[in-house]
């Protein structure tokens, strides 16, 4: 009870921290063979349903669940609120999309999307760093930018896919793919969660003068937060350049890759390992309903819901769960009340 | 004229007020003293408006204050010089005493206010189109209260008007306090420098770790033992101890 | 070169008034309004309306264009970032600065659905028209929109000095707590001064809408605009937030000349890190306001 209420003053990201804690308890086997069982069913969906835009919708989802979790592992975990995860994503897509049409072996040319992503955080890591919050954030969505509008320049023409491979196009290869990165992206949030680095990471989030002043090395654990979180990214990118017959070039470097990021983030849950796959399921599955009927309604349902996640709600979909129940809605107003006071 | 019954505040977890009940009559001086981290400073801004009490209430002539957004409490005539000043630094000496009077019933008679504020403090006057900033830490102080006079104070607060000033200015600003209330202006003042604001106090409260320990007559509390132990340097020891 | 300079500088006219209005939100409130593009592409779209279907010049329409975008920022103040008031410091602009992204998914799309995705441009009889003075063009749209843009700061400049909802403003800027005890009412200053912000929106969007067009996307671009020029000056600065759009401009027609047009918008981005970076007070840092 008395830590219930504590995690609950902590705020809108506690679910994280309870997770490992949860897995003690009795009903603890549930979770793990639920997993099991989606995974399965994943898995088995070229099998059993023989639709394209089925299997593209679940495509679509595995990407946004890859692309909203690298960006929470840096924005949810370690609080760092970057607009500048777009350049992440380009930067994959052009790696990947550049080496494997020029005739490298797909895996090789994809991995390398993740590498050259982490070198990209690398060169731009610790001087971004040196600037807090707002700052980062219009710092990082700067660089994502000029990165965007320098691509644009350079690469000006479309890129399409030679038409021996458009001819074998095969979208349940690109399923799986997809399927496999977003369940390795998930498994890295939630070893990383589990990880004798979480707590570090987790203390910058919530007070980095005082995870500094308890001897945290504060620049180290963003930058490890920063790396993961922009090789995901980048690898979500390759898988972008791979399934793409053509597109141009600076697509990928779009802010619109950041804000989908953070959309499927908050809804879902920040700082959950939850949060981004719940928010992308919602996320792909409203956008691609309301898409045929009212054409940029879904845009503007996703920006209300936005803001008033920000205002209200702020555990997304996974923390509406736990205030669904009565005693979890008293506690939360409590806490509400005690922090308006403060 | 001022009530305050069982307040209590808090920072997040961290209670700074328990139970406090402080009364102040019509045109007397109540001095609030106490060691650093008592609360002082936490119960002067819930009566001002500025931080909300968890529980209990505070009554200024029978009416709720607890209720009310801080400007509006200064437009009802209870003005807080704060601890350190808080001037507008970056802005003349003249226009911080006009921002003073910016409540409706204050602007009516700024400029006949002005005169009079200036007429108490003629440095301010010398120095009106100086910036806030360029001025002496007394200066400072004296513009601070100048400025909560501008808004024509019935209550005048004042949190720690002698920090940081040398003796001499010291008395010069308690000496202002003493006419301030001679013009017919109730004071709530909270001092570090207990011996000076019991002398001058009808009464005094005692604040220790967010709880009113004592209360008395001025001169009572002057000469109480365990206050001339605790507060008025007597038994150094004890002293550090308390805080 | 001269008229590249020129031109420089008419296009900074509007980089400083857009600039003005986020610096005001910014400097006074704590809230980075990454939606102020939004608030500049609906100033574009009612001026132009208003003269495609009413015939009514853009430089007149400012009479409604102006309240109309006052009224939207009094209700975007009441509707939203009232309730982030509370918060205070970092957590403030960080849950400002998210909100606003909320907005601008909402703005731009309303825009969408009204006004469709095109490009548009007010196009007024006398466009293309202008003086030459010794070989240099300059064109009456252009003129007129720098004139318009030293006529609002010069007029914001004296409301925030000499009128006392301006000192008010600015006492708010400087210590909103110590505001609240001389008996200014805050929430009504902050909605004020939201509201002034996105009144020079609108006035730089109108300009905007007769030198170049409007459209939905233009959004982000002006806000990173005024964000640059927000930087450039020092967060704290307000007024000075026109000067530096000004050398923006400046900035970026040299570029064009030295470097190439192309990278027009990379260098006026690099300045906006460099200066992020080494001097987050600002070129013309001074931490007091307006």
């Amino acid at each position: 009870m008395m830590r219930r209420i504590v995690m609950r003053r902590i705020g809108m990201r506690d679910v994280a921290m309870t997770s490992p804690a949860a897995l003690t308890r009795s009903r603890a086997w549930r979770g793990p063979v639920l997993m099991a069982g989606v995974i399965a069913l994943a898995a088995l969906v070229p099998v059993l349903i023989d639709k394209q835009d089925t299997l593209n919708l679940l495509f679509l989802i595995c990407l946004h669940i890859t692309l909203g979790q690298s960006w929470n592992i840096l924005a949810g975990f370690a609080g760092q609120t970057s607009l500048g995860h777009a350049a992440f994503f380009g930067i994959g897509a052009l790696v990947t999309r550049t080496l494997w049409l020029n005739g490298m072996f797909f895996p090789v040319a994809f991995l390398l999307s993740g590498l050259a992503a982490v070198a990209f955080a690398m060169l731009i890591g610790v001087p971004t760093f040196r600037l807090r919050g707002a700052y980062f954030a219009i710092g990082t969505l700067g660089i994502a930018e000029v990165l965007r509008i320098t691509v644009s320049q350079n690469l000006p023409l479309i890129s399409t896919m030679p038409a021996a491979e458009i001819a074998a196009y095969n979208l349940t290869l690109r399923y799986y793919v997809a399927l496999a990165l977003a369940l390795t992206t998930i498994g890295a949030a939630a070893l990383l969660l589990r990880s004798s680095w979480s707590l570090g990471i987790l203390a910058v989030r919530e007070d980095e003068e005082a995870a500094q002043a308890t001897g945290v090395n504060v620049l180290g654990h963003k930058l490890l937060a920063l790396f993961i979180s922009s090789f995901f990214a980048g690898l979500a990118g390759g898988l972008f350049a791979f399934q793409q017959i053509s597109y141009y070039p600076s697509a990928a470097f779009s802010p619109v890759w950041t804000f989908d990021a953070l959309l499927i983030t908050f809804i879902g849950g920040l700082g959950t390992i939850g949060g981004p796959v719940l928010g992308a399921i919602f996320f792909i599955l409203v956008r691609q309903r309301l898409a045929v009927t009212l054409v940029e309604v879904h845009q503007i349902v996703f920006g209300i819901l936005f803001i008033l996640i920000v205002l209200v709600f702020p555990g997304g979909l996974m923390g509406a769960w736990d205030r669904l129940r009565p005693r979890a809605i008293a506690e939360a107003l409590r806490s509400r009340r005690q922090l308006h006071k403060s | 004229m001022l009530h305050i019954e069982k307040v209590a505040a808090a920072y997040g977890d961290v209670q700074a007020l328990w139970d406090v009940s402080l009364d102040v009559q019509v045109n007397e001086i109540v001095v609030l003293i106490g060691p650093n981290g008592a609360g002082k400073t936490t119960l002067m801004r819930t009566i001002a408006g500025l931080h909300r009490p968890r529980s209990g209430r505070i009554l200024f002539e029978g009416t709720a204050l607890h209720t009310v957004a801080a400007h509006q409490i200064v437009e009802r005539g209870i003005i807080l010089v704060p601890e350190g000043r808080r001037l507008f630094e970056g802005m003349t000496v003249l226009e911080n005493l006009q921002l003073g009077a910016y409540t409706r019933r204050a602007k009516q008679q700024r400029d006949k206010t002005l005169r009079h504020v200036l007429d108490i403090f003629p440095l301010l006057a010398e120095r009106r189109h100086d910036r806030a900033s360029s001025l002496s830490g007394g200066q400072q102080q004296m513009l601070a209260i100048g400025r909560a006079l501008m808004g024509l104070p019935r209550l005048l607060m004042l949190d720690e008007p002698s920090l940081g000033l040398a003796p001499l200015i010291v008395r010069h600003i308690f000496e202002i306090v003493k006419s301030i209330k001679e013009e017919g202006v109730t004071v709530l003042l909270v001092e570090q420098n207990a011996r000076r604001a019991l002398e001058l106090a009808h009464r005094a409260y005692i604040l220790e770790q967010g709880r009113i320990v004592g209360t008395g007559s001025g001169s009572d509390l002057l000469h109480n033992d365990e206050v001339r132990e605790a507060y008025l340097g007597y038994a150094p020891v004890t002293a550090r101890t308390l805080t | 070169m001269a008229q590249n300079i020129v031109y420089g500088l008419f296009v900074g006219g509007i980089y400083g008034i857009a600039a003005v209005g986020l610096a005001l939100a910014f400097g006074v409130m704590n809230v980075l309004n990454i939606a102020h593009g939004e608030l500049l592409m609906f100033g574009g779209y009612i001026s132009f309306w208003l003269f495609s279907l009413l015939g009514i010049d853009p430089f007149v329409s400012l009479i409604i264009c102006i309240p109309a975008l006052f009224l939207i920022g009094l209700l975007l103040d009441r509707l939203v970032y009232r309730h982030v008031a509370r918060l205070r410091g970092e957590a403030k602009i960080k849950n400002s600065l998210l909100i606003s992204f909320g907005l601008v998914l909402i703005l731009q799309n309303v825009a969408i659905r009204l006004f469709t995705a095109d490009e548009r441009t007010t196009q007024v009889s006398y466009i293309g028209q202008g003086i030459n003075l010794f070989g240099i063009a300059l064109p009456y749209t252009r003129l007129m929109g720098l004139v318009i843009a030293l006529v609002t700061i010069l007029a914001l400049h004296l409301f925030l000095q000499r009128t006392d909802s301006g000192k008010a403003i600015r006492a708010t800027a400087e210590d909103w707590e110590a505001a609240e005890l001389s008996g200014i009412n805050v929430p009504r200053v902050y909605m004020l001064t939201f509201a002034l912000g996105a009144a020079l929106a609108g006035i730089a969007g109108t300009l905007v809408s007769v030198t170049s067009s409007v459209a939905p996307s233009i959004g982000l671009d002006w806000t990173l605009k005024a964000l640059i020029v927000v930087v450039l000056a020092g967060t704290g600065s307000i007024i000075g937030a026109f000067p530096a759009g000004l050398l923006l401009g400046l900035v970026e027609a040299l570029s064009s000349i030295f470097i190439s047009a192309s990278y027009r918008e990379v260098v006026g981005l690099v300045i906006f890190l460099l200066v992020l970076l080494i001097r987050p007070q600002g070129l013309f840092g001074s931490r007091e306001a307006a």
